[in-house]
């Protein structure tokens, strides 16, 4: 089984994908970062008639928080593409053949996947973060705020930045696994999150009873682990995007590692059945 | 011109390396492999022959694993490929030339292969220097020739040291000079005990090579054996005035002998393959003799009738809509879940 890991990683990191996606990472967290920082520390906006200033409407902390964690929409697609492309990639160039060759007790090949991809994920998280600190922490400092307001409460948000990466690598591996066509599955991953979820959860708004299951949805949970507006003015958090009713820091989290599990179950069941032609 | 492999009979049954017994796989209503049963005898290099779409692929795909059959087993060594304990130290497989990243260097690709059992660097860049590419290989793989896909596949396939090699189709796409140096190699491989299968859809790309035949057309089992066997009992060809008078004399000799109106007027055909004992009975029976030979067994053409006689007729193609165009030997028009050894299409850089 640690062969098969071994294996695994040599795969993601013998090919160019690794350090441009690496980069990759670590630009997407450094430009959003600072875009973020520029509207929120220079920013204001409209709440009722008023126009305030954004930075003086939130808690440091959540200001902070909200600047470093910027990027992980975007971040947590990347993952997503990740996650695809890790089964994708092998069906795509034929190599599954090999990869079953080498591991023909299927379900272990799949499970030293979830591994790899889990140490794969965090060295991109890692990327991320940086970048994040780097671009946010240029503009906070022009803004003489505090870089770390509050030490511990930013560390637990970036291990949940960290977190989300993993998790939604893990739904690209399943997804990966579902569609064989890693094009499709890209295309039919990022169209879910990205256009389906929400119109779903629009339609969803209408109906008494149901809408709450819209908290549940993946990019929500998401939104939701990061406690993004946690302490700030519903009214400004409404204008700023914030999704109406949402799950608790931890629930987000454990209905996002939810969705992992399912994913790759999903996948092992698929592996263990399908003809490799 | 056979092999310098042991001439006796195979052993059957009790010791094979391979056993394929009734083995079956429907894709829908299409049967490509129809309750097949073979063995492949340790120690000796058999060829897995058959037109493109008769099942060899399926076959083979099965015995490792890959393909789940509808019926039947395949076992290598006793067991189903998925019980061996560290497979690649068992069987070494060669499926597809194409089977590569082309963004990952082909030394990258076996260290990706060696990592899952373990097996340590050198032992790649061993048998990179084996198949003579140890420089290319530090190359993207996308950029590179077949003949350079076909060593880097049997670099792969003997990663693990393993005494059961599986083939399909190693000399497509080689130039002459690329199959001359695979039969070398294939002979050096059986030189060490190993038991070789590899598939063929031409049975001259390997009767220099095999020292048995498995032939399945339509999927089914048509004929397995030596390459003595196929080749039958040796015949010489004698041309004479008077063949009525030679068939008496050669008659009389104890020999077997009758007309052979294929070859000509005149030609006798002799069951032996002592040309000067059939002289000699000439030159006794005082009956002149125009042309004395060894009759060849045209393998090609006894192939061809084999594979594609009336009711062996594929099948596969009949059904899968408008009758081909083009001569008996081509690939069937996309028979589903059979990759034919076609054009390569994944070449060149894409990702």
């Amino acid at each position: 089984m640690s062969h098969l890991i071994r294996s695994e990683l040599r795969k993601y990191f013998s090919t160019r994908m690794w350090w441009g996606m690496t980069l990759a990472m670590f630009f997407v967290g450094a430009l959003f970062a600072a875009f973020t920082g520029y509207f929120t520390l220079y920013g204001e906006m409209p709440v009722g008639q008023a126009m305030v200033s954004v930075k003086d409407a939130m808690p440091e902390l959540t200001l902070v928080r909200m600047i470093y964690s910027a990027g992980i929409q975007f971040g947590y697609m990347l993952a997503l593409v990740i996650g695809v492309l890790s089964m994708g990639q092998e069906f795509r160039h034929k190599t599954i053949s090999n990869t079953f060759l080498a591991g023909p007790r299927r379900h272990q090949v799949v499970l030293a996947k979830v591994a790899a991809l889990v140490v794969i994920l965090v060295v991109n998280a890692v990327a991320h973060i940086a970048g994040s600190v780097l671009g946010g922490g240029i503009l906070l400092s022009t803004a003489g705020v505090t870089l770390f307001p509050d030490a511990g409460a930013l560390a637990q948000t970036f291990a949940l930045m960290a977190l989300i990466l993993v998790v939604w690598g893990l739904i690209g591996l399943g997804l990966g696994v579902l569609i064989p066509n890693q094009v499709a599955a890209l295309f039919l991953g990022i169209a879910i999150t990205l256009i389906v979820e929400p119109l779903v959860a629009l339609a969803l708004s209408f109906f008494e009873g149901v809408d709450v299951l819209a908290k549940f949805f993946p990019s929500q949970a998401t939104t939701a682990t990061l406690s993004v507006f946690d302490g700030v003015d519903p009214a400004l958090a409404e204008a700023m995007g914030a999704g109406g009713d949402q799950l608790t820091w931890w629930g987000g989290a454990v209905t996002l590692l939810c969705y992992a599990l399912v994913m790759t179950l999903i996948g092992l069941l698929l592996t263990r059945r399908r003809d490799i032609a | 011109m056979t092999v310098s492999a042991p001439a006796e009979h195979p052993p059957r049954s009790r010791d094979a390396a391979i056993v394929v017994r009734d083995l079956t796989k429907k894709f829908g209503d299409f049967v490509a492999v129809d309750s097949l049963s073979f063995e492949v005898a340790p120690g000796r290099i058999t060829g897995f022959l058959g037109p493109n779409g008769a099942g060899k692929t399926t076959t083979l795909r099965m015995l490792l694993g890959l393909i789940r059959p509808t019926a039947g087993t395949g076992l290598i060594d006793g067991v189903t490929y998925a019980q061996l304990d560290r497979p690649l130290q068992t069987v070494g497989a060669a499926l597809e030339a194409t089977n590569f990243h082309p963004g990952r260097s082909g030394r990258d690709h076996l260290r990706v292969l060696a990592a899952t059992h373990g097996i340590p660097d050198s032992r790649v860049d061993e048998l990179l220097t084996l198949v003579g590419i140890p420089a290319a290989a530090r190359k993207r793989a996308g950029g590179y020739s077949m003949g350079m896909r076909q060593r880097l596949g049997l670099a792969a396939a003997l990663l693990g040291d393993p005494h059961v090699l599986i083939l399909d189709e190693p000399a497509n796409g080689l130039d002459p000079e690329g199959i001359r140096w695979l039969r070398g190699f294939l002979r050096h491989l059986a030189s060490q005990g190993k038991t070789i299968l590899i598939s063929s859809h031409l049975l001259s790309e390997v009767e220099q090579t095999v020292d048995d035949v498995v032939i399945i057309a339509n999927g089914e089992l048509v004929r397995q054996g030596t390459m003595e066997e196929l080749h039958g009992e040796s015949t010489a060809l004698v041309r004479t005035s008077n063949a009525r008078g030679l068939i008496e004399a050669l008659q009389g000799a104890g020999l077997e002998a009758g007309d052979e109106a294929a070859q000509g007027p005149g030609a006798v055909r002799v069951t032996t393959d002592d040309l000067v004992r059939v002289g000699d009975i000439a030159l006794a029976a005082g009956v002149p003799v125009h042309e004395l030979r060894i009759l060849r067994t045209d393998l090609e053409r006894l192939y061809f009738q084999l594979t594609e006689s009336p009711e062996r007729q594929n099948r596969n193609r009949s059904e899968a809509g408008p009758p081909p165009s083009g001569p008996p030997v081509d690939q069937p028009p996309g028979a589903p879940g059979i990759p034919g050894p076609g054009p390569d299409t994944t070449r060149g850089g894409q990702r």
